[in-house]
């Protein structure tokens, strides 16, 4: 299982129940598949940086799943056989976030380590101004 | 005299130059997010390309993971490959 974030962009001229149709067919195919939903946001209507299928806007929606490849190829499989979505996109997060945690976690780790250290040469230096 | 030209050639001026500094190591941002619009487009100039490191400053890690996060926001039309 590895976690996925699929973002797509809806044509803003569909209405708001078909765009909660689409979203109920997708997660019916991860939920079915054995995948887990963990975050569904609708970001909303926002400029596109360009022109896709003659609109200058689109109405994004951010699925954040735990999920296998076969689950992702049909989710990709459905995206482009609906008219109303305009473009999709679908990124591993996982190999970031755990990248990103490491990092964190050794900077911790190396701020424990040198908040020591101060600290001792610190009173060192303080033991030599006072002799 | 002339040794100091020779030791100073035209062009080099003597002033103070202001080390730059990489904005995600400063701040501490370990991941770059390709959703984050307000964050790489400090990094994609007018004409939409992406800002080189000579420039922004950005350590190569850094500029690898910005490089990679602004090419996915132009995939979801959230920045422009081109400007006009």
């Amino acid at each position: 299982m590895r976690n996925y974030e699929i973002m797509f962009i809806v044509n803003p001229m569909t209405p708001e129940e078909e765009i909660d149709k689409i979203n109920g067919q997708l997660e019916s195919i991860i939920t079915s598949g054995g995948g887990k939903i963990d975050k569904l946001e609708k970001m909303g209507k926002r400029r596109l940086a360009y022109e896709v299928d003659k609109q200058r806007e689109g109405y994004y929606v951010l699925f954040a799943i735990g999920a296998n490849g076969d689950i992702i190829k049909e989710c990709e499989r459905r995206l482009r056989v609906i008219d109303a979505v305009i473009k999709y996109i679908t990124v591993r997060v996982d190999e970031e976030v755990r990248r990103s945690e490491k990092i964190r976690a050794f900077r911790q780790k190396r701020a424990a380590r040198r908040g020591g250290k101060p600290g001792a040469a610190q009173t060192q230096h303080s033991e030599e101004a006072m002799q | 005299m002339k040794s100091v030209k020779e030791k100073r050639p035209a062009g080099q001026k003597q002033y103070y130059r202001r080390k730059k500094v990489c904005k995600f190591c400063v701040e501490r941002i370990d991941s770059i997010n390709y959703k984050d619009v307000k964050l790489l487009s400090q990094f994609v100039p007018e004409r939409a390309k992406i800002m080189p490191r000579r420039i922004s400053g950005v350590c190569s890690q850094h500029q690898r993971l910005l490089n990679d996060a602004i090419k996915k926001a132009r995939n979801i039309a959230l920045l422009p490959f081109s400007t006009e």
